[in-house]
């Protein structure tokens, strides 16, 4: 299973939920799949789709997503440590870990070598730590949305590889304004 | 305590309600002051830049962010503050203590401050300087003014200002 197979599988679970997802290729794809207002999509700032969607979560009783990929995960590392002490409950990470940097042409990261981020992950705090397949993703993110007293940092192993998408047309406003409609602070739109 | 304690009351005034520091030795006080503080959300963090992502997404959920830091932490966040911040059009407040000012006793300190305000007009970030006691009822009118232009603004709060402040 790859990213875009992947992110097609989680469009039931996630439809609903407040998104914010890694710059590159996994919004590109996300936004090919079935774009929605709720879902936020970086076109900038690699590494800070987790701390994003930690503030997002800080600030308001829905549930947050945040998804990342394994090379802006190892970029913004320090966050993991934030996560796992102060992340609340309605945060999920998900991690989708190919082993490479996918929009940037599929060079190795150190996640297929040494590198374990489920490790980081605990080592910096965070408790609820679930590593699994592609498969299993979807039936772990449901666990994790539904629990209201746990947040929760889950690592998607996959294969790498991509398929040809388009920049997204959307500009930088319209998405936050979409988005923070969809919250519940927009009213012009 | 009196010059920190002005400067958090003046952020809260002007909407402030989401606080992040990555700690200074000037910014101890305030650090003391929020900790102890119920009415706003207050975290250490370990970096800058993933500051600017949590103020991104606090943002995103309605807050008035604030991130306090050193100078330095500026040079660490070029790039987030502008495909982020400025990209999306997101006011946040930095409260910066600026290390390397006259009264600072580490010569090191001077070359970040030496570059600092380049930075910061190079990123078109408004800056407000508070060098006196005087200059402190600003901060609310310039945290105002991060919603008003749906932008980052800047506080540079310098040694002098700070060093007495115990």
């Amino acid at each position: 299973m790859n990213r875009f197979e992947l992110l097609k599988l989680l469009q039931k679970t996630i439809q609903e939920e407040l998104v914010i997802c890694n710059i590159g290729l996994p919004s590109q794809e996300l936004y090919q799949i079935n774009d929605q207002p709720n879902y936020f999509y970086m076109l900038g700032s690699m590494g800070l789709s987790s701390s994003i969607g930690l503030g997002l979560a800080l600030s308001i009783n829905k549930n947050v997503i945040s998804i990342d990929g394994d090379g802006s995960v190892l970029m913004n590392m320090n966050t993991l440590a934030t996560i796992g002490n102060r992340a609340p409950s309605n945060y999920t990470l998900l991690i989708i870990d190919n082993a490479s940097y996918g929009s940037t042409g599929d060079q190795k990261t150190f996640t297929g070598e040494r590198t374990s981020l489920k490790d980081v992950a605990k080592g910096s705090g965070c408790q609820n730590v679930i590593q699994c397949s592609g498969e299993e993703t979807s039936e772990n993110l449901q666990k994790a949305l539904s629990d209201k007293n746990n947040s929760y940092v889950i690592i998607s192993k996959i294969k790498s590889g991509n398929v040809p998408v388009k920049p997204i047309p959307l500009n930088p406003v319209t998405i936050r304004d979409r988005f923070r409609k969809k919250i519940g602070l927009v009213s012009y739109l | 305590m009196k010059i920190s304690q002005k400067i958090i009351s003046k952020l809260k005034d002007g909407g402030v309600d989401f606080f992040l520091s990555v700690p200074c030795k000037l910014l101890a006080n305030m650090i003391t002051i929020l900790e102890a503080d119920k009415e706003v959300f207050y975290s250490a963090i370990p970096r800058e830049e993933e500051g600017m992502g949590i103020c991104a997404g606090a943002y995103l959920g309605n807050k008035l962010p604030c991130i306090m830091m050193q100078n330095t932490g500026i040079g660490n966040s070029v790039n987030s503050i502008v495909s982020l911040l400025q990209l999306y059009q997101m006011p946040i407040v930095f409260l910066i203590s600026y290390r390397g000012t006259p009264g600072e006793p580490v010569g090191a300190q001077g070359a970040m401050a030496s570059v600092t305000e380049e930075i910061l007009n190079t990123l078109r970030i408004p800056i407000l300087h508070c060098n006196k006691e005087s200059d402190i009822h600003k901060i609310e009118t310039q945290s105002k003014h991060a919603k008003v232009i749906e932008g980052p603004v800047a506080i540079l709060c310098n040694f002098d200002l700070m060093k007495d402040d115990q």
